[in-house]
Protein backbone atom coordinates (compact mmCIF):
# COMPACT_ATOMS: atom_id res chain seq x y z
CA UNK A 1 0.00 0.00 0.00
CA UNK A 2 1.65 3.09 -0.80
CA UNK A 3 2.14 6.20 1.88
CA UNK A 4 -1.09 8.40 -0.26
CA UNK A 5 -3.37 5.60 -0.07
CA UNK A 6 -2.27 4.83 3.45
CA UNK A 7 -3.53 8.49 4.20
CA UNK A 8 -6.75 8.07 2.84
CA UNK A 9 -7.36 4.89 4.74
CA UNK A 10 -6.74 6.82 7.78
CA UNK A 11 -8.53 9.72 6.89
CA UNK A 12 -11.60 7.89 6.39
CA UNK A 13 -11.41 6.36 9.44
CA UNK A 14 -11.41 9.10 11.30
CA UNK A 15 -9.37 11.36 13.80
CA UNK A 16 -6.17 9.67 15.08
CA UNK A 17 -6.53 8.32 18.94
CA UNK A 18 -3.93 10.80 19.79
CA UNK A 19 -5.71 14.13 18.40
CA UNK A 20 -6.50 16.24 21.71
CA UNK A 21 -9.85 17.68 22.47
CA UNK A 22 -9.48 21.00 23.18
CA UNK A 23 -11.33 23.94 22.82
CA UNK A 24 -8.28 26.31 20.76
CA UNK A 25 -8.15 23.64 18.25
CA UNK A 26 -5.67 24.63 15.29
CA UNK A 27 -7.78 23.36 12.43
CA UNK A 28 -10.53 25.03 13.96
CA UNK A 29 -8.55 28.36 14.25
CA UNK A 30 -7.03 27.97 10.81
CA UNK A 31 -10.98 27.23 9.34
CA UNK A 32 -12.17 30.65 11.62
CA UNK A 33 -9.82 32.94 10.31
CA UNK A 34 -10.61 31.72 6.27
CA UNK A 35 -13.90 32.06 7.16
CA UNK A 36 -13.65 35.64 8.45
CA UNK A 37 -11.52 36.66 5.36
CA UNK A 38 -14.37 35.37 2.85
CA UNK A 39 -16.91 37.05 1.37
CA UNK A 40 -19.48 35.79 -0.80
CA UNK A 41 -23.33 34.20 -0.81
CA UNK A 42 -23.60 32.33 2.32
CA UNK A 43 -23.89 29.31 0.69
CA UNK A 44 -21.06 28.93 -1.13
CA UNK A 45 -19.05 30.34 1.42
CA UNK A 46 -19.97 27.54 4.00
CA UNK A 47 -19.55 24.88 1.19
CA UNK A 48 -16.31 25.67 0.35
CA UNK A 49 -14.72 26.24 4.34
CA UNK A 50 -16.48 23.03 5.09
CA UNK A 51 -14.35 21.46 2.12
CA UNK A 52 -11.47 22.77 3.58
CA UNK A 53 -11.70 22.24 7.02
CA UNK A 54 -12.53 17.99 5.08
CA UNK A 55 -9.59 18.44 3.24
CA UNK A 56 -7.01 19.61 6.54
CA UNK A 57 -9.23 17.31 9.07
CA UNK A 58 -8.10 14.31 6.46
CA UNK A 59 -4.48 15.60 5.53
CA UNK A 60 -3.68 15.82 10.08
CA UNK A 61 -5.98 12.40 10.33
CA UNK A 62 -3.51 10.72 7.73
CA UNK A 63 -0.16 12.26 9.26
CA UNK A 64 -1.04 11.03 12.91
CA UNK A 65 -1.71 7.53 11.51
CA UNK A 66 1.63 7.91 10.09
CA UNK A 67 2.72 8.45 14.20
CA UNK A 68 3.60 12.01 13.51
CA UNK A 69 2.52 14.13 17.18
CA UNK A 70 -0.78 15.75 16.66
CA UNK A 71 0.45 19.16 16.97
CA UNK A 72 3.15 18.49 14.12
CA UNK A 73 0.88 17.01 11.95
CA UNK A 74 -1.41 20.19 11.97
CA UNK A 75 1.50 22.42 11.38
CA UNK A 76 2.47 20.33 8.50
CA UNK A 77 -0.95 20.26 6.97
CA UNK A 78 -1.03 24.19 7.37
CA UNK A 79 2.24 24.11 5.28
CA UNK A 80 1.07 22.24 2.60
CA UNK A 81 -2.24 24.06 2.69
CA UNK A 82 -0.50 27.39 2.49
CA UNK A 83 -1.43 29.97 5.22
CA UNK A 84 -5.10 30.98 5.67
CA UNK A 85 -4.90 34.39 4.12
CA UNK A 86 -2.88 33.21 1.17
CA UNK A 87 -5.87 30.80 0.97
CA UNK A 88 -8.48 33.38 1.19
CA UNK A 89 -7.33 35.04 -2.39
CA UNK A 90 -7.38 32.31 -4.01
CA UNK A 91 -11.04 31.01 -2.81
CA UNK A 92 -12.66 34.76 -2.99
CA UNK A 93 -11.98 35.09 -6.56
CA UNK A 94 -14.72 32.16 -7.16
CA UNK A 95 -16.91 33.40 -4.19
CA UNK A 96 -16.59 36.91 -5.58
CA UNK A 97 -17.91 35.09 -9.12
CA UNK A 98 -20.26 33.75 -7.28
CA UNK A 99 -21.59 36.46 -5.38
CA UNK A 100 -21.64 38.63 -9.44
CA UNK A 101 -23.84 35.67 -10.51
CA UNK A 102 -26.03 35.75 -7.43
CA UNK A 103 -26.93 39.67 -8.22
CA UNK A 104 -26.59 38.90 -11.81
CA UNK A 105 -30.11 36.49 -11.29
CA UNK A 106 -31.48 38.66 -8.73
CA UNK A 107 -31.62 41.36 -11.34
CA UNK A 108 -32.11 39.24 -13.83
CA UNK A 109 -35.26 37.93 -12.17
CA UNK A 110 -36.78 40.98 -10.27
CA UNK A 111 -36.60 43.51 -12.85
CA UNK A 112 -38.90 41.91 -15.55
CA UNK A 113 -41.23 42.06 -12.87
CA UNK A 114 -41.39 45.92 -12.84
CA UNK A 115 -41.47 46.22 -16.48
CA UNK A 116 -44.57 43.69 -16.84
CA UNK A 117 -46.31 45.35 -13.79
CA UNK A 118 -45.60 49.01 -15.42
CA UNK A 119 -46.70 47.76 -18.64
CA UNK A 120 -50.19 46.72 -17.17
CA UNK A 121 -50.72 49.93 -15.22
CA UNK A 122 -50.12 51.97 -17.99
CA UNK A 123 -52.86 49.81 -19.76
CA UNK A 124 -54.83 49.88 -17.46
CA UNK A 125 -55.56 53.07 -15.59
CA UNK A 126 -57.67 56.17 -16.25
CA UNK A 127 -55.30 58.66 -15.45
CA UNK A 128 -54.51 60.96 -18.36
CA UNK A 129 -57.01 63.30 -17.12
CA UNK A 130 -54.50 64.23 -14.03
CA UNK A 131 -50.23 65.67 -14.51
CA UNK A 132 -49.37 64.10 -12.02
CA UNK A 133 -49.92 60.30 -12.30
CA UNK A 134 -48.19 60.65 -15.64
CA UNK A 135 -45.34 62.69 -14.79
CA UNK A 136 -44.71 59.57 -12.36
CA UNK A 137 -45.91 57.05 -15.31
CA UNK A 138 -43.25 58.85 -18.02
CA UNK A 139 -40.07 58.56 -15.33
CA UNK A 140 -41.26 55.15 -13.96
CA UNK A 141 -41.06 54.17 -18.04
CA UNK A 142 -37.41 55.20 -17.99
CA UNK A 143 -36.64 54.11 -14.84
CA UNK A 144 -37.72 50.81 -15.90
CA UNK A 145 -35.83 51.03 -19.03
CA UNK A 146 -32.71 51.39 -17.29
CA UNK A 147 -33.95 47.70 -14.95
CA UNK A 148 -34.59 46.69 -18.96
CA UNK A 149 -30.38 47.34 -19.63
CA UNK A 150 -29.43 46.15 -16.46
CA UNK A 151 -31.57 42.70 -17.06
CA UNK A 152 -29.66 42.48 -20.54
CA UNK A 153 -25.93 43.26 -18.43
CA UNK A 154 -26.71 40.64 -16.02
CA UNK A 155 -27.44 37.64 -18.72
CA UNK A 156 -24.33 38.60 -20.37
CA UNK A 157 -23.01 38.14 -17.16
CA UNK A 158 -24.40 35.03 -16.46
CA UNK A 159 -23.41 33.64 -19.99
CA UNK A 160 -19.74 35.14 -19.56
CA UNK A 161 -19.06 33.10 -15.81
CA UNK A 162 -21.03 29.85 -16.97
CA UNK A 163 -20.02 27.82 -19.14
CA UNK A 164 -18.78 30.60 -22.21
CA UNK A 165 -15.81 30.92 -19.46
CA UNK A 166 -14.42 27.43 -20.82
CA UNK A 167 -13.35 29.24 -23.86
CA UNK A 168 -12.89 33.02 -23.04
CA UNK A 169 -11.74 34.25 -19.71
CA UNK A 170 -13.52 36.36 -17.61
CA UNK A 171 -12.69 39.63 -17.21
CA UNK A 172 -11.45 40.68 -13.70
CA UNK A 173 -13.49 43.43 -12.93
CA UNK A 174 -16.81 41.73 -14.35
CA UNK A 175 -17.53 41.58 -10.70
CA UNK A 176 -17.39 45.13 -10.08
CA UNK A 177 -19.26 45.91 -13.28
CA UNK A 178 -22.24 43.58 -12.40
CA UNK A 179 -21.88 45.16 -8.54
CA UNK A 180 -22.58 48.89 -9.97
CA UNK A 181 -25.13 47.80 -12.47
CA UNK A 182 -27.02 46.08 -9.82
CA UNK A 183 -26.98 49.54 -7.80
CA UNK A 184 -28.32 50.98 -10.62
CA UNK A 185 -31.25 48.87 -11.15
CA UNK A 186 -31.86 48.99 -7.37
CA UNK A 187 -31.90 52.72 -7.20
CA UNK A 188 -34.02 53.15 -9.93
CA UNK A 189 -36.68 50.85 -8.54
CA UNK A 190 -36.55 52.35 -5.49
CA UNK A 191 -37.60 55.90 -7.44
CA UNK A 192 -39.92 53.78 -9.19
CA UNK A 193 -41.47 52.33 -6.49
CA UNK A 194 -41.40 55.89 -5.22
CA UNK A 195 -42.88 57.22 -8.35
CA UNK A 196 -45.79 54.39 -8.34
CA UNK A 197 -46.69 55.18 -5.44
CA UNK A 198 -47.85 58.96 -5.94
CA UNK A 199 -49.33 57.40 -8.81
CA UNK A 200 -51.18 54.59 -6.83
CA UNK A 201 -52.67 57.62 -4.70
CA UNK A 202 -53.46 59.73 -7.37
CA UNK A 203 -54.97 57.47 -10.01
CA UNK A 204 -58.78 55.33 -10.10
CA UNK A 205 -56.84 52.05 -10.54
CA UNK A 206 -55.05 52.22 -7.15
CA UNK A 207 -54.90 48.34 -6.47
CA UNK A 208 -53.12 47.75 -9.66
CA UNK A 209 -50.56 50.82 -9.14
CA UNK A 210 -50.38 49.71 -5.91
CA UNK A 211 -49.34 45.72 -6.37
CA UNK A 212 -47.20 47.38 -9.22
CA UNK A 213 -45.42 49.59 -6.39
CA UNK A 214 -45.32 46.75 -3.88
CA UNK A 215 -43.29 44.65 -6.40
CA UNK A 216 -40.38 47.35 -7.29
CA UNK A 217 -40.10 47.82 -3.55
CA UNK A 218 -39.25 44.19 -2.90
CA UNK A 219 -37.25 44.39 -6.76
CA UNK A 220 -35.13 46.99 -5.21
CA UNK A 221 -34.46 45.10 -1.40
CA UNK A 222 -33.58 41.98 -3.30
CA UNK A 223 -31.05 43.51 -5.87
CA UNK A 224 -30.04 46.13 -3.22
CA UNK A 225 -28.60 43.65 -0.87
CA UNK A 226 -27.16 41.59 -3.15
CA UNK A 227 -25.58 44.32 -5.31
CA UNK A 228 -24.12 45.50 -1.88
CA UNK A 229 -22.04 42.29 -0.69
CA UNK A 230 -20.89 42.14 -4.52
CA UNK A 231 -19.41 45.47 -3.94
CA UNK A 232 -17.59 43.94 -1.13
CA UNK A 233 -16.34 40.95 -2.92
CA UNK A 234 -15.07 43.09 -5.78
CA UNK A 235 -12.55 45.30 -3.49
CA UNK A 236 -11.72 42.10 -2.30
CA UNK A 237 -7.85 40.86 -2.98
CA UNK A 238 -8.25 37.61 -5.03
CA UNK A 239 -6.91 35.39 -7.63
CA UNK A 240 -7.78 33.28 -10.57
CA UNK A 241 -6.98 29.53 -9.43
CA UNK A 242 -6.45 28.21 -12.66
CA UNK A 243 -3.06 30.24 -13.23
CA UNK A 244 -1.55 29.19 -9.38
CA UNK B 1 9.22 19.67 -9.43
CA UNK B 2 8.15 23.15 -8.50
CA UNK B 3 5.09 24.51 -8.37
CA UNK B 4 5.55 26.85 -11.37
CA UNK B 5 6.15 23.95 -13.29
CA UNK B 6 2.41 23.30 -12.72
CA UNK B 7 1.40 26.63 -13.59
CA UNK B 8 -0.94 26.45 -16.48
CA UNK B 9 -1.59 22.93 -16.68
CA UNK B 10 -4.07 22.93 -12.96
CA UNK B 11 -6.93 21.78 -14.88
CA UNK B 12 -5.60 19.34 -17.08
CA UNK B 13 -3.70 17.52 -14.31
CA UNK B 14 -7.35 17.70 -12.19
CA UNK B 15 -9.67 16.75 -14.69
CA UNK B 16 -7.04 13.37 -16.03
CA UNK B 17 -7.08 11.96 -12.14
CA UNK B 18 -10.68 12.36 -12.11
CA UNK B 19 -11.08 10.60 -15.44
CA UNK B 20 -11.30 7.03 -13.94
CA UNK B 21 -13.13 7.24 -11.05
CA UNK B 22 -14.87 9.82 -8.85
CA UNK B 23 -13.05 11.47 -6.51
CA UNK B 24 -13.05 13.89 -3.24
CA UNK B 25 -10.39 16.53 -2.49
CA UNK B 26 -7.84 15.10 -0.30
CA UNK B 27 -7.88 11.67 -2.59
CA UNK B 28 -7.36 14.09 -5.91
CA UNK B 29 -4.26 15.76 -4.24
CA UNK B 30 -2.76 12.16 -3.64
CA UNK B 31 -4.17 10.92 -6.81
CA UNK B 32 -1.72 14.14 -8.49
CA UNK B 33 1.20 13.23 -6.77
CA UNK B 34 0.94 9.42 -7.25
CA UNK B 35 0.59 9.65 -10.74
CA UNK B 36 3.65 11.95 -10.95
CA UNK B 37 5.28 9.82 -8.58
CA UNK B 38 5.96 12.52 -5.76
CA UNK B 39 7.65 14.98 -8.59
CA UNK B 40 4.39 17.43 -8.60
CA UNK B 41 4.41 19.29 -5.84
CA UNK B 42 0.56 21.21 -5.52
CA UNK B 43 -0.11 23.79 -2.71
CA UNK B 44 -2.95 21.75 -1.56
CA UNK B 45 -5.10 24.22 -0.64
CA UNK B 46 -5.77 25.74 -3.77
CA UNK B 47 -7.09 22.55 -5.29
CA UNK B 48 -10.38 23.47 -3.97
CA UNK B 49 -11.15 26.88 -5.46
CA UNK B 50 -9.65 24.97 -8.52
CA UNK B 51 -12.49 22.05 -8.23
CA UNK B 52 -14.98 24.53 -7.42
CA UNK B 53 -13.96 26.45 -10.76
CA UNK B 54 -14.19 23.63 -12.85
CA UNK B 55 -17.64 22.68 -11.70
CA UNK B 56 -18.68 26.30 -12.41
CA UNK B 57 -17.74 26.00 -16.13
CA UNK B 58 -19.56 22.41 -15.94
CA UNK B 59 -16.48 20.55 -16.52
CA UNK B 60 -17.07 18.77 -13.02
CA UNK B 61 -20.06 17.80 -10.98
CA UNK B 62 -20.50 17.15 -7.01
CA UNK B 63 -22.14 15.49 -4.45
CA UNK B 64 -21.64 15.12 -0.91
CA UNK B 65 -21.72 11.53 0.61
CA UNK B 66 -21.66 11.19 4.44
CA UNK B 67 -18.24 9.47 5.91
CA UNK B 68 -19.11 8.74 9.34
CA UNK B 69 -20.16 12.24 11.23
CA UNK B 70 -18.48 14.29 8.21
CA UNK B 71 -19.88 15.31 4.79
CA UNK B 72 -17.10 14.88 2.23
CA UNK B 73 -17.67 16.66 -1.55
CA UNK B 74 -16.68 14.18 -4.33
CA UNK B 75 -16.16 15.33 -7.88
CA UNK B 76 -16.84 13.24 -11.07
CA UNK B 77 -16.02 14.01 -14.70
CA UNK B 78 -18.92 15.54 -17.00
CA UNK B 79 -19.38 14.40 -20.78
CA UNK B 80 -17.86 18.57 -21.44
CA UNK B 81 -14.99 17.66 -18.96
CA UNK B 82 -14.43 14.83 -21.11
CA UNK B 83 -13.98 16.48 -24.32
CA UNK B 84 -12.38 19.30 -22.71
CA UNK B 85 -9.59 16.25 -21.37
CA UNK B 86 -9.19 15.22 -24.69
CA UNK B 87 -8.41 18.63 -26.31
CA UNK B 88 -6.01 19.21 -23.24
CA UNK B 89 -4.29 15.91 -23.70
CA UNK B 90 -4.21 16.55 -27.77
CA UNK B 91 -2.89 20.49 -27.08
CA UNK B 92 -0.04 18.85 -24.60
CA UNK B 93 0.84 16.22 -27.22
CA UNK B 94 1.47 19.03 -29.94
CA UNK B 95 3.29 21.07 -27.69
CA UNK B 96 5.75 18.64 -26.45
CA UNK B 97 6.16 17.10 -29.73
CA UNK B 98 7.49 21.09 -31.14
CA UNK B 99 9.38 21.57 -27.86
CA UNK B 100 11.14 18.54 -28.89
CA UNK B 101 11.96 18.73 -32.20
CA UNK B 102 13.49 22.04 -31.24
CA UNK B 103 15.28 20.48 -28.40
CA UNK B 104 16.59 17.15 -29.96
CA UNK B 105 16.40 17.84 -33.43
CA UNK B 106 18.01 14.63 -34.38
CA UNK B 107 15.82 12.43 -32.58
CA UNK B 108 12.65 13.85 -34.68
CA UNK B 109 14.15 13.57 -38.29
CA UNK B 110 12.69 10.37 -39.64
CA UNK B 111 15.18 7.62 -40.69
CA UNK B 112 17.68 7.89 -43.70
CA UNK B 113 17.01 11.65 -43.97
CA UNK B 114 19.45 12.86 -41.43
CA UNK B 115 22.27 14.71 -43.54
Amino acid sequence: MTTASKRTEAAESGPAESEPESRSDPVDEYVSTLDAALRGPVGAKSRMVAEVRDGLTETVAALTHQGVPYQRAVRQAVEEFGSADDLADSCQRELTIAQAQHTARAVAFTAPFLIACWYLVQNAGDIHDSPVPRTAQLLAVHLASVAGGAVLFAAATLAATGTLARWLPTPHRLPLYVAWTGTTASVSMAVAALALATASVLAENWLLTGLACSLAAVSHAVIAGSARACRQCARMPSMDPAIL
Amino acid sequence: MRQDAVRGHLDGLLLAVLEPAPLHGYAIITAVQQRSGGVLELRTGTIYPALNRLERLGLLRSSWEAVGQRQRRCYELTDAGQRYLANERTAWQDFTTAIGSVLNPAASQPNGLAT
